[in-house]
């Protein structure tokens, strides 16, 4: 399976790319969002920050959007999953608008959130053999969607509950890092790419 | 609930890992590559590279050794020592890096830290802290008093010191006050590393740990003088640490990242435990 990596120009995605061929993609990173469509399915990784990234997939965002609703399978990482909302409080900028809402800051003592923390349990594919996930994280920032119904698992912080994961049709959020998430985060690529191969 | 953290420091020179105290009798302790995956394996939460090399070619040789990590390694991976400005930032998250810390060039030019929040993101800068304890003159001649006078005057009649250039350099910096100036520049954690402690096994500095600790709204990382599993339960229960930062006690095998690990749940201390993954 062809699966485009989008590239906003900033920082690393080595640990996504060997996962995603760990799992028997073939990984194209791609920067131009009209042509990563072409894939058989799109990941969007989470480095960077939303205004940056929304500029470069702004005006992509319809077409990006249409093929989604089309049923291309997709999953975004963290900031990849923010930019499928509609927009952010962390930047100027339009996302996809694949979920409504507004990516909103997370409020705590301690923000950034950074590190391993419990994924309360989900019955979706995406979790097979995961269950009982903890995932690192990374982020300043959360995305409800507007329809509760959207989000398929949750985690908490410091008495904020918020999505661990968002999905509408055939894609997929996920506010934790499943490249960093050890071996488990890696078994939960491996999910995505065997319900987008069917 | 947020796990603590156990971070595995390795420090690269000219490719390999190596281990001495104060930079001095520096012995091969082995590959980066297979190292870092060994760490991961244990349980590790995190891996740090922390690069000691002299010259600038050998630096190239770190962005070398961190792109076959990176390829092979599913935790978060720090780099840090000798990033001075935004290229390097560039260059170590191109290579694979998920995070690099800044010390020297920090004091230097504290503009880059704020740079390099907005280019990458407030989660890539690490605030990297080295902090040696001074007294007070109240303190030095606090001494005939009674024990507990100066127990309590050394607790208020200390302060920490900040160094830059691998400790080489003293500053007038208040490693508490540049902590917080660091967050607010944009750094997503503070790595503070007591000078004193470094290589003596016997503890980190839990005050100094913990006056960091509560003084800023980021996590805080401890590092420096632990030589057990019980030092790392000291710096989460006593100091507030969000992490541990452990170096020496793993090299030499006296101690495994799963038994430190194992520690901390029996401690009742919120930990991964690499079994969950198996």
């Amino acid at each position: 399976m062809k699966v485009a990596l989008l590239d906003y120009g900033v920082g690393n995605l080595h640990s996504l790319v060997k996962a995603l061929e760990l799992g028997g993609a073939d990984v194209c990173i791609e920067a131009d969002a009209e042509r990563a469509l072409r894939a058989d399915a799109l990941v969007l990784p989470g480095v960077g920050a939303f205004g940056a990234a929304a500029n470069r997939v702004g005006p992509a965002a319809d077409s990006i959007r249409a093929a989604l609703e089309g049923g291309l399978p997709c999953l975004g990482i963290c900031l990849g999953m923010q930019l499928l909302f509609e927009s952010s409080e962390e930047g100027e900028g339009r996302g996809i608008g694949m979920f409504n809402g507004t990516v909103v800051r997370l409020s705590g003592r301690r923000v950034p959130h950074m590190g391993w923390n419990q994924v309360e349990s989900s019955r979706d594919p995406l979790f097979v053999g995961s269950e009982n996930l903890i995932a690192y994280y990374a982020h300043s920032f959360v995305a409800p969607p507007a329809a509760n119904a959207d989000a398929i698992a949750w985690t908490e912080y410091e008495g904020t509950r918020f999505p661990a994961a968002v999905l509408r049709n055939r894609t997929w959020g996920v506010q934790f890092h499943p490249e960093k998430s050890d071996v488990a985060g890696v078994r939960l690529v491996q999910n995505f790419l065997r319900e987008a191969g069917q | 609930m947020l796990c603590k953290r156990l971070i595995v420091c390795l420090d690269v020179r000219d490719g390999r890992v190596v281990k001495g105290v104060s930079f001095e009798g520096l012995r091969d302790v082995g590959d980066p590559v297979e190292l870092a995956a060994r760490y991961q394996r244990e349980g590790a939460d995190e891996i740090v590279f922390l690069d000691i090399s002299a010259s600038t070619e050998a630096r190239r040789t770190l962005l070398d050794v961190v792109k076959r990590t990176a390829e092979q390694l599913f935790i978060p991976l720090t780099v840090g020592g000798g990033i001075t400005e935004l290229a390097d930032i560039d260059a170590a998250l191109r290579a694979g890096a998920d995070k690099v810390s800044l010390n020297t060039a920090a004091v230097r030019r504290p503009e880059v830290v704020a740079q390099a929040a907005e280019r990458f993101g407030t989660q890539c800068v690490v605030a990297s802290i080295d902090a040696r304890v001074e007294r007070t003159l109240a303190e030095t001649f606090a001494g005939s008093g009674a024990a507990q006078l100066q127990h309590e005057q050394s607790r208020s009649d200390v302060w920490y010191r900040v160094f830059t250039h691998g400790g080489r350099n003293a500053t007038e910096l208040d490693a508490v006050a540049w902590a917080m100036k660091c967050v607010s520049l944009g750094a997503g954690e503070v790595l503070v590393t007591s000078i004193d402690q470094d290589g003596q096994r016997n503890g980190y500095d839990l005050e100094l740990t913990g006056r960091v600790a509560e003084s800023v709204s980021v996590p805080v990382i401890a590092s420096g003088g632990a030589g057990s599993a019980e030092h790392v339960i000291d710096a989460f229960r006593l100091a507030g640490a969000d992490a541990a930062l452990v170096a020496g006690m793993f090299h030499d095998g006296t101690y495994t990242v799963s038994h430190v690990k194992q520690r901390m749940a029996r401690a009742d201390i919120p930990v991964r435990l690499a079994g969950v993954f198996s």
